[in-house]
């Protein structure tokens, strides 16, 4: 066997991979299309009725679809703006305690979220917010903190401190260095720490799973409910909308990073 | 030295530090006092851990499940890696999108569209059974088959990022300096490359692991409550039966196995310079 049929075989199987990868989440396109009453592909022709099956207000998708936007809209907020004060206190003063926190905050990157809901339940139960609004949007900050912490540290990690030392030694208050010299200057790792944790609250659905029932219904929880109870193509239809947002935001950041990158190097 | 200044950055820090103390680490803390207290006290609570048939099935169901899990993510994840930064810019850009789709799309999307692959009127069953190839439906899901195959297409996005950027941090000099220096192919790969690159294939190996253990979404989806892993059996003592005593002592149980594995591998140096180099 030559070096090159090597490399194309080599290549070969590391594009199977790739497809084993990518395909299977399509198929929920098609299934969502078919003009049968359960969950099969398309046989005599498309339908896009599971699709109007959505908007059945019996259903409750929509309702699910706006709390979930709701809290998603309210983590991203609340997370993006203690995680920024938080990254920029320890970036000005280290210690123990900052350390101490920052330890804590990235955990739940790690540690099975089966442990934190379990803790969850037992706590807002006692506070009685099982299955409200403010008990989903309390874990979903402490669980959208590791990702919008990270994505600011990063940011600030590239900001030249020598500013904030001109901004000090010209008498600046403390929070009109955070206010106009750092904040807009970390702008853009703001921005990825919120989208972050918009992601993390959208998508959250271990510890969701145990703290709401009926009243506070999540898209995800919604979906999982639907998924053990009973199969029905108008799953097909939310997956196939879900799928398709995530693929159109991904493509159109890889073409924009690609158009930057042409502009940069053309000058 | 203690300025106005530094006193500012010191009270930035409160809120996350009170939210984090009281909302993460308490209610975890708590489960680890309930796994004492619940029930018939610590230890019956831990010795039914050791004894009990049932949480002895679960046990070897997560360890056998994870392990192969990690094993197989691995090598289909470190295929992938190495083919990507062996292809052309506007190749790898089409194979990160491969990558990075099913990596962001939800989990649970994830498990239907394979419960719509699998099941026995699935996509793949009827199928085959078109083309003639099988005569009954092959049983690929709600057992450990269908459990693994989506807790493999889970995590091998994940391993496949980390290990990309470990691969591309290698200095390819060293590849040139051995081929220039007459080893074949297998040998480059195997003296130069695979060394290279253990340190990332022990970090990838362990969040893998680690996130297979503790797994809850794809296993109870894809097991169909007949392959119990630890996280769903948990949750069954909390929804279905009520036993926190159970709940509590195995949710503390994982917490001490994530916690050894996570000690374990900070002993060695590579994976702390991994660690570390994330944490600033």
């Amino acid at each position: 066997m030559s070096a090159r049929t090597r490399n194309r075989l080599l290549m070969a199987v590391v594009w199977l991979f790739l497809l084993l990868l990518f395909l299977p989440v399509l198929v929920v396109i098609p299934v969502s299309v078919t003009d049968k009453s359960y969950l099969s592909l398309p046989a005599d022709g498309i339908s896009f009725e599971h699709y109007g099956s959505l908007t059945d207000p019996a259903k409750g998708w929509v309702p699910s679809f706006r709390n979930s936007a709701l809290a998603a809209i309210a983590t991203a907020i609340m997370a993006t703006g203690i995680a920024a004060a938080f990254a920029v206190g320890a970036w000005i003063r280290s210690g123990w305690w900052p350390s101490a926190v920052r330890l804590l905050m990235l955990s739940p990157l790690i540690v099975p979220p089966i442990i934190y809901a379990v803790g969850m339940v037992r706590v807002l139960s006692k506070v009685s917010m099982l299955d409200t609004f403010w008990g989903v949007l309390v874990v979903h900050v402490v669980l959208s903190l590791p990702m919008a912490f990270l994505a600011i540290a990063a940011s600030l990690a590239n900001l030249d401190n020598r500013m904030v030392t001109a901004a000090r030694s010209l008498g600046a208050r403390p929070i009109t260095i955070f206010g106009r010299v750092i904040l807009p200057n970390i702008a853009p790792g703001l921005a990825a720490g919120a989208f972050l944790a918009f992601i993390t609250s959208w998508d959250e659905i271990t510890v969701t799973l145990f703290i709401t029932a009926r009243h506070f219904v999540t898209l995800p929880r919604r979906i999982y409910t639907s998924i053990t109870d009973s199969i029905d193509p108008a799953l097909a239809a939310i997956a196939a909308v879900l799928l398709i947002a995530t693929m159109a935001v991904l493509i159109a950041q890889t073409l924009l990073k690609g158009r930057g990158a042409r502009a940069g190097s053309a000058k | 030295m203690s300025s106005r200044f530094e006193r500012f950055a010191l009270y930035l820090t409160v809120p996350a530090g009170l939210l984090v103390i009281l909302l993460y680490a308490l209610p975890i803390l708590q489960v680890l006092g309930l796994s004492l207290t619940e029930g018939q006290g610590a230890i019956a609570n831990y010795e039914r851990l050791f004894t009990s048939r049932a949480v002895a099935g679960v046990v070897q169901t997560t360890l056998a499940v994870s392990i192969s899990t990690t094993v197989i993510t691995m090598v289909i994840a470190y295929v992938i890696a190495f083919g990507m930064i062996h292809m052309s810019d506007r190749q790898r850009k089409v194979a990160l999108l491969m990558v990075s789709i099913p990596f962001w799309v939800s989990v649970l999307v994830r498990a239907f569209a394979w419960i719509t692959i699998l099941r026995s009127q699935g996509v793949l069953n009827s199928g085959l059974m078109s083309i003639g190839a099988i005569t009954e439906p092959i049983q690929l899901v709600y057992n450990r088959v269908g459990v693994t195959i989506g807790m493999v297409h889970y995590m091998v996005p994940f391993a496949v990022l980390l290990l990309y950027a470990n691969l591309t941090d290698i200095d390819r000099r060293v590849v040139q300096a051995a081929r220039s220096l007459g080893a074949r192919p297998v040998s480059v790969f195997l003296r130069v490359w695979l060394p290279m690159s253990l340190p990332g294939i022990a970090v990838a190996s362990l969040f893998i692991l680690v996130f297979s253990l503790g797994f809850l979404i794809t296993p109870a989806l894809l097991g169909g409550g007949r392959t119990l892993m630890i996280a769903e059996y948990i949750s069954v003592q909390i929804s279905n039966t009520g036993r926190w005593d159970l709940a509590t002592s195995l949710s503390a149980a994982l917490l001490i196995v994530v916690g050894l594995l996570l000690a374990l591998a900070l002993r060695s140096p590579a994976m702390r310079a991994a660690f570390g180099g994330s944490s600033k």
